[in-house]
């Protein structure tokens, strides 16, 4: 699949994926002679940065981090691509300095280590050879505060057992907001919801499908809620409890996203 | 994006420097949405202390210097060490030595070896036309001798490194306390820029128009009362508890008036404690009449809020006074108490004045304190090399009473670490970095006091 984002430094590169969730240093962060990952907080501490594509949220930390970056490639041990979700001046700088192809505006939560990765820096395009994309969409139902969260069946084809919101496959061309109410409507059997909020897409892996979410959020009218055979369960919880459950994969970050466009409009 | 032809031609058909520049300038524009690049008079860039940017540094800008060449009159922040006293300084020969080859692969793009970090305070201020003319003229000067092998010589005249912007004038300037002081006191035009953007900038002659480069930018968020009259110290302290306050927003001051040289010291402080790159004071800074106040939250700093902050400064009580008040009052007990809470030092090992380097007239006052109290703890000043010879007479006069004048570095990008544990300043920028950039204790308190407590 091919994630489209934003082209920051020229140059194509491939490689295989080093992804960290959080945002990081080079100063500090890499030792400058050899490549290796010291910040432990990564979660990837002696790992090489050398031939790989670098994936992080963001940079942080002082501005030598530019000149870091830069003597890195220019030893040879540096990254061959760098992914960010939203750049900012120091790695952007750095890159470009440095020769790196760069792209941001990348959900980097759907990538992961091992990925064979592909970047265009010049088309702003990020592409996954080994893997495929499905489109869904993730309906956050709202109630005086609650949301609603429902237990996946045996029944269906993925993630049985654990917690999610009101989901479905997007087929073909369709328009993710009316499959949102359609399943909605299937799942719950609740009418007259009212549309708030949908959000940026959000990726989610599993194997070799990455999960293209579209995030969505509806009031609605009640919490008398009829399950259908895809689910066996539901509660209306407090957004802050969603940590207590098990959940299909980033489920918190696709609450947090719609929640915050809720607010925002 | 609009670019003209020539910004263009550079990022097409330019050396590889200028391709590079217009990358960043580019890159950075599309990270801050900016629609164009506005042509800038002059820039100033950061990172040239070995202390700070290192081996990683040195290495880059060793490799740029060979084909980046500035378009614009450029000034660089202080070095790591004044490169004629190193040796009496203590500090070690690879650091001069990678200090000076830094300094050197600034010096061949055709930076104007004034290693300053108070751009604003340097030379002459000519108007805008005649600045440009003239500055271009000096730099084919410059050129013709360094195209000749001639290296040039750190004992620059003043109108070689004049810097100083006209009102309304765009420039492209890292070094917080400079950008502060451009923005606020000049009424000149720039974002905080960061010192590799701020050397692209100076290749291509121009920068990203966005944030303070537009009318809107400039706008102020926040309405700080000062309720005591400040003097001194007073503006440093003000603009460490304003800038805890503030964070990045814009400042408008009310309630007292200051020098230039006072609102360097307070655009100082209030850049270091505060992400702030422009303030406006009521009545006297020149876009201060036109800025638009009403139904902003306000704050009152009192002399109180002062003591505070000269007490023990540590990030968790920072953290905990940027919970954002909707208003700040300042009065005579809150710069006392900042005053305190700055201050976490007994007993001094050294007298540092600088951070930001201080002014010829500056330098007078400093001989006549010195000569009337004669410290017995070393008392390390520091300037830019153009005013520290322009002065000989207040240099004399300071190292002949125990005193020491440095030029081309500054207070805590320099190594003092390996020979003081203990500073006492005046400057709340230096009390507000020194604990973290060097290691050291700090007494945060005015010179006179200063000198009669160690004189």
């Amino acid at each position: 699949m091919k994630l489209r984002g934003r082209g920051i430094a020229s140059g194509f590169a491939e490689g295989i994926a080093f992804v960290i969730r959080v945002p990081f240093s080079f100063v500090g962060g890499a030792d400058p002679a050899t490549g290796t990952v010291l910040d432990a907080a990564t979660g990837g501490a002696n790992e090489r940065l050398d031939g790989r594509i670098f994936a992080f949220p963001h940079g942080k930390g002082s501005t030598v981090g530019s000149y870091v970056i830069y003597g890195l490639a220019k030893r040879g041990v540096g990254p061959a691509g760098i992914v960010n979700s939203a750049a900012e001046g120091i790695v952007a700088v750095g890159a470009i300095l440095a020769g790196i192809p760069m792209v941001d505006h990348i959900d980097v939560g759907g990538l992961e280590n091992g990925d064979t990765v592909r970047i265009d820096g010049d088309r702003g395009t990020v592409e996954l050879p080994g893997v495929r994309a499905r489109p869904v969409v993730s309906v956050v139902l709202r109630n005086g505060g609650r949301i609603l969260l429902v237990r996946r069946s045996p029944s269906v084809g993925t993630f049985r057992g654990r917690w999610s919101v009101i989901s479905g496959s997007i087929e073909g061309r369709e328009d993710p907001k009316s499959r949102a109410i359609r399943e909605v409507r299937e799942e719950t059997g609740l009418r007259g919801i009212r549309f708030r909020a949908n959000a940026a897409p959000i990726h989610a892996r599993d194997g070799a499908t990455m999960f293209v979410v579209h995030p969505f959020l509806f009031d609605a009218p009640s919490r008398r809620v009829r399950l259908d055979w895809e689910n066996v369960e539901h509660r209306w919880i407090r957004p802050e409890e969603i940590g207590r459950y098990e959940t299909v994969p980033r489920l918190p970050d696709v609450v947090a996203a719609v929640l915050r466009m809720g607010r925002e409009s | 994006m609009r670019l003209t032809r020539e910004q263009r031609r550079l990022r097409d058909d330019g050396t590889p420097a200028q391709r590079k520049a217009m990358q960043i300038l580019l890159a950075l524009s599309r990270l801050s949405e900016a629609e164009r690049l506005v042509p800038i008079t002059s820039a100033h860039v950061s990172g040239a202390s070995y202390k700070m940017i290192g081996d990683p540094g040195l290495e880059f800008l060793e490799d740029f210097a060979r084909d980046a060449r500035v378009t614009v009159p450029t000034t660089v922040n202080p070095l790591g060490t004044d490169l004629r006293q190193w040796r009496e300084l203590g500090i070690p020969a690879e650091f001069a030595g990678k200090q000076e080859r830094i300094a050197r692969a600034y010096e061949s793009m055709g930076v104007r070896p004034s290693f300053t970090c108070t751009p604003y305070l340097v030379g002459a201020r000519p108007s805008f036309g005649e600045h440009v003319a003239w500055a271009g003229k000096q730099e084919r000067i410059a050129r013709a001798y360094q195209s000749m092998g001639v290296r040039p010589s750190y004992t620059c005249t003043p109108y070689l490194v004049g810097a100083r912007p006209s009102f309304g004038e765009h420039v492209a300037w890292a070094e917080s306390n400079a950008v502060c002081f451009a923005n606020s006191v000049l009424g000149a035009r720039t974002n905080r820029e960061g010192g590799p953007s701020a050397l692209a900038a100076a290749i291509v002659g121009a920068t990203p128009e966005y944030g303070l480069h537009k009318d809107e930018g400039r706008s102020p968020t926040v309405r700080v009362n000062v309720t005591t009259k400040p003097h001194g110290l007073d503006f440093s302290l003000i603009g460490l508890v304003a800038g805890q306050q503030v964070g990045d927003g814009l400042p408008f001051f009310r309630g007292f008036r200051g020098s230039e040289e006072d609102l360097k010291w307070l655009g100082a402080a209030l850049a270091s404690t505060g992400a702030c790159a422009m303030f406006h004071l009521d009545d006297l800074t020149p876009e201060a009449r036109r800025a638009r106040t009403a139904g902003l939250p306000s704050l009152t700093i009192s002399r109180a809020d002062l003591v505070q902050a000269q007490r023990s400064f540590t990030p968790e009580a920072r953290r905990a006074r940027t919970a954002g008040l909707p208003s700040l009052t300042i009065s005579r007990a809150d710069l006392v108490q900042a005053q305190r809470s700055f201050t976490d030092g007994t007993k001094a090992d050294v007298i540092a004045l600088g951070s930001p380097q201080l002014s010829g007239q500056e330098l007078w006052s400093v001989a006549d304190r010195v000569r009337r109290k004669p410290p017995r703890i070393p008392v390390w000043v520091f300037t830019s090399r153009a005013v520290r010879d322009e002065n000989p007479e207040p240099v004399a006069a300071i190292e002949s009473h125990g005193g020491r004048v440095l030029a081309d570095t500054c207070l805590e990008v320099t190594l003092l670490e390996h020979r003081f544990g203990t500073v006492a300043t005046p400057s709340g920028k230096a009390a507000y970095y020194l604990p973290s950039l060097c290691k050291q204790k700090v007494i945060l308190d005015e010179l006179d006091a200063l000198l009669e407590r160690y004189g």
